[in-house]
């Protein structure tokens, strides 16, 4: 027998937490509300207008949002607390909303099989269990100076193909524009690595003072960075040696923007970077120049707040 | 040695620390002692400059924190990071050159597993080999024989000898009074934020009978078991 009682409270948990991020974030939950659907649907424009593969790419990221969901430790919670009825209800109605932005949008774009098709995935996906824990040893480059690179690409080693793979194509079909998006989304994903604040036992352990540990944590990302950018770097460079310079210019420009959010996430340390820094963030893209004023500043503010556990 | 004096810590009106007085000297373990949220933790991070508070910690050191080994309660792991890995950032963090981890693994972990799905005692003896490794001059561990294996509880009581005898200071924190018997030189008994008393190695058994009786005294009967 389902208890409909206890799955509509668990629904109301999650909505009560996704207002508690929300304003832990810095915003009020409407406006947070209002906000992701415009940027969910800008991005998305902005992703069709771009390449002609942003049907795959839409895809993999739906799927991917769903894949999180079915991480066994979250999963083996909710088996504890209902039973199979109830436990296959809600993660269906889980996924299947997840996945329903995408859906709407698709069926905007009239690709309806592929709404039908990514609707049926995301359902599938209910009865798949994935451990986040496995005892394969994912193998990483960067075992040498953990610890951001090693989690971060074990964490999105399959974005990186996808990146790599993005790569091959722009190459294959010619596409110079598909290779500059596919440089600047492994940069993007250097970037996430960066996103949330370690346990700050993590910043205290380093002997070094406040600026030797920044300028260490920037040394590592620069390098680590740019061994992940360099296949896609290497194979632009080749194929379209004529816009050398804008590949280096992207390059440079993404290696800024990596700087400034590693700084930005130790301006608010050991806090999470919320919306005043994201706001400064989203300026400077618009604006690169603003970097030069946002890089000084953030580095500042990180001093500030590392001065008091390393100094 | 360290001077701690007039040490008081409050996290908002809930005052934890409350002029606390302490000296450690070099070649000494010192327990303390305290029912959960006494404040040991919380002095614990004060000592590590991991906490802001009123007073002063003098030591001889000019940065008491790179010379100090934390291993703290419940030891935090990053999700994907192997147990190598973990000793690795640890000992680059104190510009260790460490990289014998092999051979210095002495409770025998599986390092090139992620260190997430160590039990934890397993996490707890990652945790504490890591802080052996960087080769510190003053021990601060808390609760370290929690959810270890008799085994490893022999070891890290062997582990705590061998420092005292190479001079340096041990703070211990434990809920098992035979692991402090075992090691410590003296013990700090902290109740609400206040040290109430110090009990010198000689007087152990005695602190012992007394802690029973206070704590359990008729409670066990309140619960009725038949």
């Amino acid at each position: 027998m389902i208890n409909k009682r206890a799955i509509q409270y668990y629904f109301s948990l999650q909505y009560r937490m996704l207002n508690r991020q929300l304003s832990d974030f810095g915003l009020h939950p409407l406006a947070g509300y209002i906000l992701s659907v415009a940027a969910f649907i800008g991005l998305s424009v902005y992703l069709f207008l771009k390449t002609e593969f942003a049907m795959y790419i839409y895809y993999l990221l739906a799927i991917g949002f769903t894949y999180m969901l079915s991480e066994s430790g979250r999963n083996g919670f909710l088996k504890t607390c209902f039973n199979a009825d109830e436990y296959y209800k809600i993660r269906i109605i889980e996924n299947a909303l997840l996945v329903l932005p995408f859906v709407a949008f698709l069926t905007y774009k009239s690709a309806f099989l592929p709404a039908i098709l990514l609707l049926v995935s995301a359902i599938l996906l209910v009865f798949l269990s994935i451990r986040s824990t496995l005892n394969f040893t994912i193998p990483t480059p960067f075992s040498n100076k953990p610890f951001e690179f090693i989690v971060g690409f074990r964490n999105t080693f399959y974005a990186f193909v996808l990146a790599y793979f993005l790569t091959i194509m722009a190459v294959t079909v010619g596409n110079f524009n598909l290779g500059i998006f596919a440089l600047l989304f492994v940069l993007m994903i250097c970037m996430t690595f960066y996103s949330n604040p370690e346990s700050e036992f993590y910043v205290w352990i380093f002997s070094s003072g406040t600026r030797g540990f920044l300028l260490h944590k920037i040394k590592i990302a620069l390098l680590y960075s740019t061994i992940l950018c360099l296949p896609v770097v290497v194979g632009l460079g080749v194929f379209f040696p004529e816009n050398i310079a804008a590949i280096l210019g992207f390059q440079s420009l993404g290696y800024l923007y990596l700087v400034a959010v590693i700084l930005a996430k130790y301006s608010t340390f050991p806090n999470k970077i919320n919306l005043p820094q994201i706001l400064v963030i989203a300026f400077s893209i618009s604006f690169p120049p603003l970097l030069i004023g946002v890089i000084p500043y953030f580095y500042i503010q990180s001093a500030k707040k590392l001065n008091e556990i390393l100094e | 040695m360290i001077q701690i004096q007039n040490l008081s810590k409050a996290f908002g009106a809930n005052e934890v620390l409350k002029n606390i007085s302490l000296t450690l000297r070099s070649g000494n373990v010192y327990g303390i002692v305290g029912e959960n949220g006494s404040g040991k933790t919380t002095l614990f991070r004060c000592i590590a400059g991991l906490e802001k508070y009123q007073g002063t910690i003098k030591s001889d050191f000019e940065k008491l924190k790179n010379h100090l080994g934390f291993l703290q309660t419940d030891p935090y792991f990053f999700p994907k990071i192997t147990g190598r890995e973990y000793l690795q950032l640890l000992s680059i963090a104190r510009n260790s050159k460490t990289t014998d981890f092999d051979s210095r693994n002495i409770f025998e972990l599986p390092l090139n597993q992620y260190a997430i799905t160590y039990s934890t005692g397993m996490k707890k003896k990652l945790a504490l080999t890591a802080v052996l490794m960087q080769e510190n001059d003053i021990f601060i561990l808390d609760e370290p024989f929690n959810g270890v294996d008799i085994h490893s509880n022999i070891i890290i009581t062997g582990i705590i000898h061998k420092l005292k005898a190479l001079g340096k200071i041990i703070v211990i924190s434990s809920h098992i009074f035979s692991t402090l018997n075992d090691t410590c030189d003296e013990i700090h008994l902290l109740k609400d934020g206040v040290f109430t008393k110090k009990v010198l190695k000689e007087e152990f058994p005695q602190l012992e009978q007394e802690m029973k009786d206070f704590v359990i005294g008729n409670k066990i009967e309140k619960l009725k078991l038949r």
